[in-house]
């Protein structure tokens, strides 16, 4: 069969990661190829270099044989390579057709709405879609979003299209529509890259699939010569054993009780769909799953950073669902965000500002108007040396500090009992050691087990399902908005567990 | 209340607004390509200025090339300040106005303006050099329209610039709304990275839009001093450009409702003065002349409600340089 | 004419990781000398030795007499750039300085009219007050647009722009309609002062009255943004909305009570004007203080404790223009031109300050 693509030997280095590492893939003509990973697996950067928006440190393009360089998507659509992203790339006040034909000389100078109107509606309904291309897109839905952006690419005749977890925003309806439409595209002759990281979805939809992970090809396979299981263990990986050592948990008293929790993502989209779950003081409740089944929004919701739409959050007997983020700090609950850079560090203010930024306003560090600056930087160098930052300078800027330093920075804001002196009732710990080096990694296992064992609860959101195990002493895993099992580490098959993550269903003896 | 009163308010109202109108069209370009060009005012007073000597000098028909000239000049140092330095554009744009309104009454200062004019055209005789007027540009009335009663003369009794900028707004609208180059100026002001990825020069259409929005203010700033008002002071436009500025937010960046609101505005600055007639007080033009920064105030408030702004919100990267990643 | 084609203009431009105070004051001083340089050629343009002017500009920084003229200047202007700080500390472009000042002569005219028609209170009482109701008036046109971009998202570049033109002409309104002195032969001005509502009784010259009102708000601000939560909150806000949300901080009211002090102590700055330099309210009061505090407040870094001399400095170019004028017959607007140009080559020293930018020859081909 004809290669349309052919990657070969892609390598891509990111500060202090390597996302891709030896990397080759290939796409035939008519054929829908499925690539499978976790999140970080490096699905989406091999994608973003064949689209352009990357260069490749080392490694070569070919495309229907020829050999290219695509150093931006524009020359990737002049190959006639298209992508739709997670996020659409769409203006909300343009319409359908401005969105489609933005670019494109071909519209003519002055724009041959009714001509090209018809072009678009037709090529719509060659794919069973009903589209107005004058309608705007901020009254469109996700489903019909996606089928602009689809016609945004196939009307430059792309050959070659790549789609980013196009179903992570649709209906289920709405994902009958467009996995109907892909195959139809595909028997046209044109290649479609399927990212995903749904194995259901891998079944339904492609001819081929490949695996990554951890920025590694680990297999290629056409969909008819492999199942569900292997893939997951593909998917997964064979755990390599850590122990830590770690006292037993007595659990003792509810840090937090969750029911019937529900809330929207940032698109709309009903994101937790009915968590239930309760966290013990002195005891780590591990939270695995594959990314984008609502752990974001579940930490959010308990942070109160993002409006729950039902349920409730108890602690102590009330119910503190939707209570301000103020609120919420101050019944003890602390919060390590993701992507500390972007959520939880102010990056041009100092280490001192970034410790006592939920501090400062709380006895002994003010009295209601003033704050004592005094205690705080004396407080600041104890931390310091507590918590083990580098450099040691309560006035370095938090923009200078290493990830593995800002950690720890979060770390001791978060945990040292700054306010009120007492040790957090419940700490939140989203995806802590992403990013992290060894050392780093093991500073923030260690602190979380003894803040455990000194009486906190901890709910610990990670992706790694080996350091889940390792330090959580029950692992609740999540998927599509609902908690699906707890059990305890030990309790229940890696395989099994690679399973629950993907949605399927298993019977426990 | 006589019918020549009305016919002269109505004729005088569209003369007002077309000063409006004319700033207010480059502006709009420049916004809904991303650019906020606070400099507006700035920009206008050099028109003026430059179109009081050159008609002093050599006529109107050089004043008003001079004046595009110089406007392009202006929008030309504000690109590259703005959109390939990516400095702020507010405080930017304020410099701007600061420096338009240092330089045109500096340039038109008696002393200076004498030396000037000399050196432009060493034939003008001595009483040219120290007068504070020029000569306004003719009225062209349209046969029989013009004598339509009531709204004749408001349509069809006006110096060139006025249909000009009447039709030119339409042209603008049609450009903006209907052709491809409207498409990507408004792109490129919605989300200028996706308008990078599809090949557009972001850079380039910002630079050219800001060109045109100097070229506009200074025209507009022509136009008020020989078509309008030719009588010479410092900072003889008076805060205009800022309500230009105010009356793209009010046409919520559309050529089309610019000129609804360009001569709304001009109507309620026709009746500022007129009403002192009726003997209303002295004091009523000043309450009226806070009527069209209330109106905008109150526009963007309505524009900043969540089912409005995605309709006709401004544009989503008004005032935001943009750099390219990497 | 040699065949290799050379490339004068690779220009490499990167941002800078670490600005040293060093580069930075050499950046700010050598942009001002640019700017004097620019404004020179304009001057020479114009017949005059560029030296001269800058003679008599300097002229005014050494001789007491106009120092203290300068200082007059200083005081509205140093008091709009405090307010000012506050602001910007939280990301808030407010560049209604002008319209709150405006505001605050306003409200101490209508302080003084009160007591002139009514005479409620006693008459040592007065200043108090005046100092009050600006402040609060002041505080309130920069507080509406500072709730409405917390709440709304309502833009306040334009909202705080906009304003300015309606308290500029609220004010025209009053002064030519139910403000007007009676017997003041028809001329737009209120009545005069009495003695006990200037800012002069303290000290009997207005300049030193001023500068201590203007050190109480130096002293104001830097308690403010140093040493309360309120000042950690702003500077928290202006990192980001997401940043001081996690931090539990009550974003609404935060924005709002920055406002508010903002446009307080600008319009704090009006009350100077009309209380301090004239003594009685005329309509355009301001010559632009409330425009040229922005560039005050940006030269000084956002730090109150420069704001004094930078004010004095621009406040000397006011009287130096004054002088020029009379002296030299230079037009008036020679100040505006030059302060449009030290304002315009700050923001590209800033630009400097913050890349690196490296221009190299290349030889193609």
């Amino acid at each position: 069969m004809e290669e349309l693509v052919s990657l070969r030997g892609i390598i891509k280095h990111f500060p202090g990661v390597i996302a891709n590492d030896n990397v080759s893939f290939t796409l035939r003509k008519g054929e829908i190829h499925a690539l499978l990973g976790e999140n970080g697996a490096g699905k989406t950067t091999l994608m973003n270099i064949l689209y352009g928006l990357y260069r490749p440190d080392i490694g070569e393009i070919y495309v229907e044989g020829r050999k290219v360089e695509i150093n931006s998507p524009k020359d990737a659509i002049t190959l006639g390579i298209g992508m739709v992203h997670q996020n659409f790339k769409l203006i909300p006040s343009h319409t359908v057709l401005e969105n489609i034909i933005l670019g494109l000389k071909k519209s003519g100078l002055v724009i041959k709405s009714r001509k090209i109107g018809e072009e678009i509606k037709k090529l719509a309904e060659s794919y069973g879609w009903r589209i107005n291309p004058n309608a705007y897109v901020w009254q469109l839905t996700a489903g019909e979003k996606q089928q602009v952006e689809l016609l945004k690419i196939l009307y430059r005749d792309a050959k070659i299209l790549i789609l980013d977890e196009p179903t992570s925003v649709l209906t289920p309806q709405e994902c009958r529509i467009l996995l109907q439409a892909l195959r139809r595209m595909a028997k046209e002759g044109k290649g479609i890259i399927f990212i995903t990281h749904k194995l259901d979805e891998v079944f339904a939809i492609s001819d081929r699939v490949t695996v990554m992970r951890k920025g590694r090809v680990l297999v290629t396979k056409e969909t008819s010569e492999t199942n569900m299981s292997e893939l997951a263990q593909y998917m997964v990986g064979r755990p390599v054993i850590f122990t830590i050592e770690k006292k037993e948990s007595r659990p003792s008293g509810e840090a937090i009780t969750i029911k019937n929790l529900k809330a929207f993502n940032d698109k709309g989209v009903l994101a937790l769909k009915d968590v239930n779950l309760k966290v013990m003081k002195n005891e780590i409740v591990g939270i695995i799953g594959v990314t984008g089944n609502g752990q974001q929004e579940l930490v959010e919701v308990i942070a109160g950073l993002r409006k729950a739409s039902g349920g409730s959050l108890i602690v102590d007997g009330v119910n503190i669902i939707n209570s301000s983020p103020e609120k919420i700090i101050e019944l003890g609950i602390a919060y390590i965000p993701p992507e500390p850079l972007r959520y939880g560090i102010a990056p041009n203010l100092t280490v001192l500002d970034n410790l006592f930024m939920k501090a400062y306003r709380y006895k002994p560090y003010s009295n209601g108007v003033i704050v004592n600056w005094k205690k705080i930087y004396n407080k600041a160098e104890e931390l310091i040396r507590e918590f083990q930052i580098v450099p040691e300078n309560p006035y370095a800027k938090a923009r200078s500090l290493s990830g593995g330093n800002l950690q720890r920075l979060i770390l001791a804001r978060e945990l040292s009992g700054l306010i009120g002196e007492k040790i957090p009732r419940l700490i939140v710990a989203a995806y802590p050691t992403k990013g992290l080096d060894v050392g780093a990694t093991e500073f923030v296992h260690k602190t979380l087990i003894e803040y455990s064992r000194k009486g906190s609860g901890i709910l610990f959101v990670s992706e790694d399902i080996e350091e889940a195990l390792m330090i959580s002493d029950r692992v609740a895993v999540m998927h599509d908005g609902k908690i699906v099992r707890v059990f305890r580490p030990g309790e229940v098959d890696i395989d099994k567990i690679g399973l629950m993550m993907a949605g399927v269903e298993i019977a426990f003896k | 209340m006589s019918i020549e009163w009305i016919e002269q308010v109505l004729q005088l109202t569209v003369q007002m607004g077309t000063v409006y109108l004319l700033a207010s069209l480059g502006e709009i370009y420049a916004e809904r390509s991303g650019v906020l060009n606070l400099g507006l005012e700035g920009m206008m007073l050099m028109g003026a200025a430059t179109s009081f000597m050159f008609t002093l000098a050599y006529g109107h028909l050089s004043a008003i090339l001079t004046s595009i000239i110089v406007g392009a000049l202006m929008g030309l140092i504000l690109s590259i300040l703005v959109v390939d330095m990516k400095l702020n554009q507010v405080v930017v744009g304020l410099a701007m106005t600061m420096l338009g309104a240092g330089l045109s009454g500096f340039f038109t200062f008696p002393e200076v303006r004498k030396n000037l004019l000399l050196r432009l055209n060493p034939s003008l005789p001595e009483e040219v050099l120290l007068i504070q007027q020029a000569q306004k540009l003719p009225e062209i009335q349209i046969p029989l329209l013009s004598n339509i009663p009531v709204i004749g003369k408001m349509f069809f009794s006006h110096n060139l610039l006025v249909y000009f900028s009447f039709i030119l707004s339409i042209a603008m609208w049609f450009i903006l709304f209907k052709t491809r180059i409207g498409l990507t100026i408004r792109s490129v002001g919605e989300n200028p990275s996706m308008a990078d990825s599809l090949g557009v020069n972001v850079y380039m259409v910002r630079r050219m839009t800001v060109i045109l929005s100097g070229v506009f203010a200074s025209l507009a700033g022509a136009y008020f001093f020989i078509g309008f008002h030719p009588f010479w002071r410092e900072g003889v436009t008076a805060g205009r450009g800022f309500i230009a500025l105010a009356l793209v937010i009010l046409a919520t960046w559309s050529p089309m409702r610019a000129i609804l609101g360009a001569y709304l505005f001009g109507g309620v600055e026709t009746f500022q003065y007129r009403l002192q007639l009726f003997g209303l007080g002295a004091q009523s033009p000043y309450f009226l002349a806070m009527l069209p920064y209330i109106l905008t105030i109150m526009t963007l408030i309505i524009i900043s409600t969540e089912s409005i702004k995605k309709r006709i919100g401004a544009p989503a990267s008004l005032g935001i340089p943009y750099a390219r990643e990497e | 004419m040699a065949k290799t084609i050379i490339m004068p203009h690779s220009v490499k431009i990167k941002r800078r990781l670490h600005i040293s105070r060093k580069l930075s004051i050499l950046t700010t001083f050598s942009t001002l000398v640019l700017a004097f340089g620019v404004s020179g050629i304009f001057f020479a343009m114009i017949g005059l030795n560029p030296l001269d002017v800058y003679s008599y500009m300097v002229g005014v920084y050494t001789s007491p007499t106009l120092l203290l003229k300068a200082l007059e200047r200083a005081i509205p202007i140093g008091l709009a750039a405090l307010g000012l700080s506050i602001a910007f500390r939280m990301n808030f472009w407010n560049i209604g300085a002008e319209g709150q000042m405006y505001m605050g002569m306003f409200a101490s005219t209508g302080i003084v009219l009160l007591h002139a028609y009514y005479d409620l209170i006693p008459d040592y009482l007065v200043l108090l007050l005046m100092i009050l109701a600006s402040f609060v008036t002041g505080g309130l046109w920069c507080g509406l647009p500072a709730f409405l971009k917390a709440k709304m998202r309502v833009n306040e570049i334009l909202t705080t722009l906009m304003m300015n033109y309606v308290a500029m002409y609220f004010v025209d309104f009053l002064i030519y309609g139910p403000w007007r002195d009676p017997k003041g032969y028809g001329f737009p001005l209120s009545i005069p002062f009495p003695e006990y509502a200037k800012l002069t009784m303290i000290f009997g010259e207005f300049a030193y009255s001023g500068l201590l009102l203007l050190c109480i708000a130096v002293a104001l601000a830097v308690v403010i943004l140093r040493y309360t939560k309120l000042g950690f909150e702003l500077k928290i806000v202006g990192e980001g909305i997401d940043i001081a949300r996690y931090a539990g901080i009550r974003i609404t009211k935060v924005i709002t009570l920055g406002g508010i002090l903002s446009g307080g102590i600008a319009g704090l700055g009006g009350l100077a004007i009309v209380s301090g330099i004239i003594g009685r309210l005329r309509p355009r009061a301001s010559p632009g203080y409330g425009y040229t505090a922005i560039i005050v407040i940006l030269l000084s870094a956002l730090n109150p404790w420069l704001v004094v001399p930078v004010s004095i400095f621009f406040g000397g170019i006011f009287v130096a223009g004054d002088i020029l004028q009379a002296t030299l017959k230079i037009p008036g607007a020679a100040v505006e031109m030059h302060q449009a140009l030290i304002f315009l080559f700050i923001v590209v020293g800033e630009f400097l300050k913050r890349y690196k930018i490296t221009i190299t020859r290349e030889v193609v081909r």
